[in-house]
């Protein structure tokens, strides 16, 4: 047990010191995390809203579909992406592979069902009386629809929350399409199973803290919005 | 003479080609309360969900202040505005509720109008304007939502069981508030089984059994 006690400490050594590679690592992470937290958000609100409230045909074999993605492997992703941003894949003259882009478009395919799903699911939840409401007190559609966002809103923070939950935390796709690149595709969970495979408990521990850290920034974030918002 | 505010020809509502309203021709004079009584599942909430353009009916005709409209007439739902039986509250504070429709009109001088909507259903505006939407009582909630309406100052204003889950003293202030309200030049259309409430505040009342009107 003591060198996990000597790493804990070790790990505030790195941080408190500013180590440059730790750092190096939580930027990647943070960059990555962010890009794929928008484009997740972005094309996954509106899909969901379609999901939750529209009437199309399939509709069910879809929100199956979805359903499914939620526990999609994330080396499988890697694989296909992979697939996709090699040299020989269709994508590859874009040059994406072992960059932060291409790392961003895989974990923006783990997130995305996420972010329809659950915002699917809090518009299915919403109040069927909402929309009848919004209409007679003078709503046109396009306030309708904004409105209902806003009446959603908790489900959309906590679709974001568990989105960028499974995002930061993931290693599959940052390993086979960022390649773990020290300085430039390192994240996070990537150095962490690097350095405990080398038996560098310190590091590990030190990443691991700060891997927490963001993860309650994020809870802590969304918890604050949602004060604001409240008021 | 002005005209009626609303007239219905020909109405007829059929639900899973059940006929559940059939009127041939009803007229809501301009600037009264009409009540409408009957029993339950007789098609009061299905009259006042057409005429407040939520519903479009099976067959039939709405003429408001004389020219034919429906769902898609521009505006029209700016005219009219309802309160259902069990109000929903929008997740935000008494004074956004209240300020909604008046935000989404891009109204001027909202937190002045606001205050006065609350006061007028008994509800004091420091005390209630910031509390939260899950802060109230059903009766409170009641409340709330009417000031919502009322602040509007639709021309057509219709309420189902608007007292149904209140007490005497809540009931006598949504009461005042609707004879404020037709005094301010609204036409009200209640729903109740309130008789003794109806026949307090209405002008007219109109029985509805099995779907059809039994004018008194």
């Amino acid at each position: 047990m003591d060198y996990i006690f000597a790493g804990i400490l070790k790990a505030f050594g790195l941080l408190f010191k500013g180590d440059p590679v730790t750092y190096a690592a939580v930027w990647t992470t943070v960059s990555v995390s962010s890009l794929s937290i928008f484009a997740s958000l972005l094309m996954g609100i509106p899909l969901g809203f379609l999901l939750g409230r529209g009437r199309f045909p399939g509709k069910r074999t879809v929100r199956t579909m979805v359903d499914t993605l939620l526990s999609f492997p994330t080396v499988v992703i890697g694989l296909l992406v992979y697939a996709l941003i090699s040299r020989q894949g269709p994508l590859g003259e874009m040059g994406l592979l072992f960059t932060v882009p291409g790392m961003a478009i895989g974990q923006t395919i783990l997130g995305l069902p996420i972010v329809v799903a659950v915002t699917a699911t809090s518009v299915e939840n919403l109040d069927r009386r909402l929309g009848q409401t919004l209409l007679t007190l003078g709503a046109d559609s396009r306030q309708v629809l904004l409105s209902t966002i806003v009446e959603a809103r908790y489900g959309l923070m906590l679709a974001a929350a568990t989105a960028y939950g499974r995002i930061v935390s993931e290693v599959g796709i940052s390993v086979m399409v960022g390649g773990n690149i020290k300085w430039h595709t390192r994240t996070i969970t990537t150095a962490i199973a690097l350095e405990t495979g080398k038996g560098q408990f310190a590091m590990g521990i030190a990443l691991g803290v700060v891997l927490m850290a963001i993860a309650l920034l994020v809870n802590l974030g969304v918890g604050s919005l949602r004060r604001k918002v409240d008021q | 003479m002005s005209g009626p505010i609303c007239r219905i020809e020909q109405i007829r509502q059929e639900y899973s080609g059940k006929t559940v309203l059939d009127i041939d021709s009803l007229d809501i004079a301009k600037g009264g309360i009409v009540g409408l009584t009957g029993p339950n599942g007789s098609g009061k909430s299905t009259l006042l969900h057409i005429l407040a353009f939520l519903e479009q009916p099976t067959q039939g005709n709405i003429f408001f202040q004389g020219q034919p409209c429906d769902a898609k007439t521009d505006g029209i739902r700016r005219k009219v505005s309802l309160l259902n039986q069990e109000p929903y509250l929008l997740k935000r504070s008494v004074g956004a509720n209240v300020a909604y429709g008046l935000k989404v009109r891009g109204a001027p001088d909202i937190s002045r109008r606001v205050d006065k909507a609350l006061s007028l259903v008994g509800l004091n505006p420091d005390d209630f304007s910031s509390r939260a939407w899950y802060e109230l009582s059903g009766g409170e909630a009641q409340r709330v939502a009417l000031a919502a309406r009322l602040v509007l100052e639709p021309e057509l204003l219709l309420l189902d069981e608007p007292t149904a889950s209140l007490d005497e003293e809540s009931a006598s202030l949504v009461k005042s508030a609707s004879l404020k309200a037709r005094e301010r030049g609204m036409t009200l259309v209640v729903a109740s089984h309130d008789m003794e409430w109806l026949k307090a505040v209405c002008d007219t009342t109109i029985d509805i059994v099995n779907g059809r009107l039994r004018e008194r």
